[in-house]
């Protein structure tokens, strides 16, 4: 079992920690940074709700062994919005209501800010695209498909 | 884990660690798969940090996409244009966002199962792929690459740096589809590829025909139905024997997944449905099917 020293940045802060080979990205995400907000969902690359951003780009970080990050820019839900100051497609979750239990969520938003950092105005079909890896277990996906359209319309006006 | 700080590096690791070492790109199915045990590598080899094999280009007609480029690398490029349709059509079934921005093409390649989607397309567009090891260079058909299920031509010193294949001309057009348990992320019953070239009378002039199961358990060219619609003028009834000779050709097998009797039935399908739909980029109606 071999170690190795990761240098990654999260959420805009770099870190560097001795991880072993097997170690996954999400259990060094949780367990030695304590980013609770990534959930763990099948394990098996499915569910899409361990859905983390790596340069920019959602990825399951319970497929990806943690060295892989090496060198990468790691965005969580910790890093998109403070309570404080929610990012636009947060506050656009809670004025549809479009969380139910939840669990999916974080992934479901970075879902979304990938989308919209690549297409700002995008198609429903282009939102549901986006969000389909993920599985919302409580089958909220209307009001995600809702809340993605109204986070894109306040980013616009927000650039105007 | 190692982890190699350049090409040089690792073709020399590789050419003295033979045993028990596993290339891994953005290794989406390795986890599972050690998790499942089905494998227990002494050793993985991450090769995400060669980012020189991550690219689509074209010259001289030929198009060559790095073994690290991933699927939405791969139809975010400029030149994988509207010909190439039959990418996003891979893309849109193959699995989630999260997944394809991390499946590469080359690992796609080498995981030499019977449910990658990519390799279907590329045998149809005969493809080939280039393999390098310390010694030097080798360039061998898709075709030939594959062996059987989880076994192909790599040597333990070799890695797969690019594949590449003939641009499509404005003769001919290229299409796959996929059934599955659902519409993506899910390893497929059948998927199919076909490449169709039209003369003028709507003679085939060239066709290849591709399922991730033929009689084996790896992804096969139709040969038998190829060369019964090769030359022939196409209209329903061609459409018909065809589809009949595929039926007749293919050896499937019962899995936990379907049944035989249901498997030939989808394939035979998605088999007309895919060559309708390259005719119709071809002649621009919906003629037949």
């Amino acid at each position: 079992m071999s170690k190795h020293l990761l240098k990654f940045n999260v959420n805009g802060k770099d870190h560097a920690l001795v991880v072993q080979s097997h170690e996954r990205l999400l259990d060094v995400l949780r367990d030695r940074l304590g980013l609770k907000g990534t959930k763990e969902g099948c394990s098996t690359g499915d569910c899409g709700i361990c859905g983390v951003l790596m340069d920019g780009r959602l990825v399951n970080s319970c497929l990806i062994f943690a060295i892989q990050a090496r060198n990468k820019k790691i965005v969580t839900i910790e890093g998109i919005g403070t309570p404080e100051k929610l990012h636009p497609i947060q506050r656009a979750f809670v004025k549809w209501n479009a969380s139910q239990c939840g669990y999916c969520i974080p992934a479901m938003i970075l879902a979304a800010k990938d989308l919209l950092d690549r297409i700002p105005e995008p198609t429903t079909d282009e939102i549901r695209r986006a969000t389909s890896g993920i599985i919302c277990r409580c089958t909220g996906y209307l009001k995600i498909f809702e809340a993605v359209k109204t986070a894109a319309a306040q980013m616009k006006d927000d650039r105007q | 884990m190692y982890v190699p700080e350049n090409l040089p590096d690792l073709l020399q690791y590789l050419d003295s660690h033979q045993i028990g070492v596993h290339l891994i790109a953005n290794g989406t199915d390795m986890i599972n798969r050690i998790q499942r045990r089905q494998v227990n590598p002494k050793v993985l080899v991450d090769l995400t940090g060669l980012s020189e094999f991550r690219y689509v280009r074209k010259d001289a007609g030929v198009i060559r996409i790095g073994a690290l480029t991933t699927i939405s690398d791969l139809i975010a490029s400029s030149i994988i244009d509207s010909r190439y349709e039959v990418f996003r059509e891979v893309a849109r079934k193959f699995g989630g966002p999260s997944i394809i921005n991390m499946a590469t093409v080359g690992g796609n390649i080498c995981s030499a199962s019977s449910s990658e989607d990519l390799m279907p397309v590329l045998l149809v567009l005969d493809a080939e792929v280039r393999l390098r090891s310390i010694h030097g260079e080798r360039t061998m058909k898709v075709e030939d690459f594959v062996k059987g299920k989880r076994t192909t031509q790599l040597k333990p010193n070799e890695i797969v740096v690019e594949t590449m294949f003939r641009e499509i001309g404005p003769e001919g057009s290229c299409s796959f589809d996929k059934v599955g348990m659902r519409n993506s992320l899910i390893i497929a019953f059948v998927n199919s590829a076909v490449y169709l070239q039209l003369a003028r009378d709507m003679r085939v002039a060239e066709v290849r025909i591709a399922l991730n199961r033929v009689s084996g358990k790896i992804p096969q060219r139709a040969q038998m139905t190829e060369r019964k619609l090769k030359g022939s003028k196409l209209s329903k009834q061609s459409l018909a024997d065809a589809a009949l000779t595929l039926r007749n050709e293919l050896r499937l097998t019962s899995d936990f997944r379907v049944s035989e009797e249901y498997r030939t039935e989808v394939a035979c399908a998605i088999f007309k449905r895919t060559l309708s739909r390259c005719i119709q980029r071809l002649v621009g109606e919906q003629v037949l099917v």
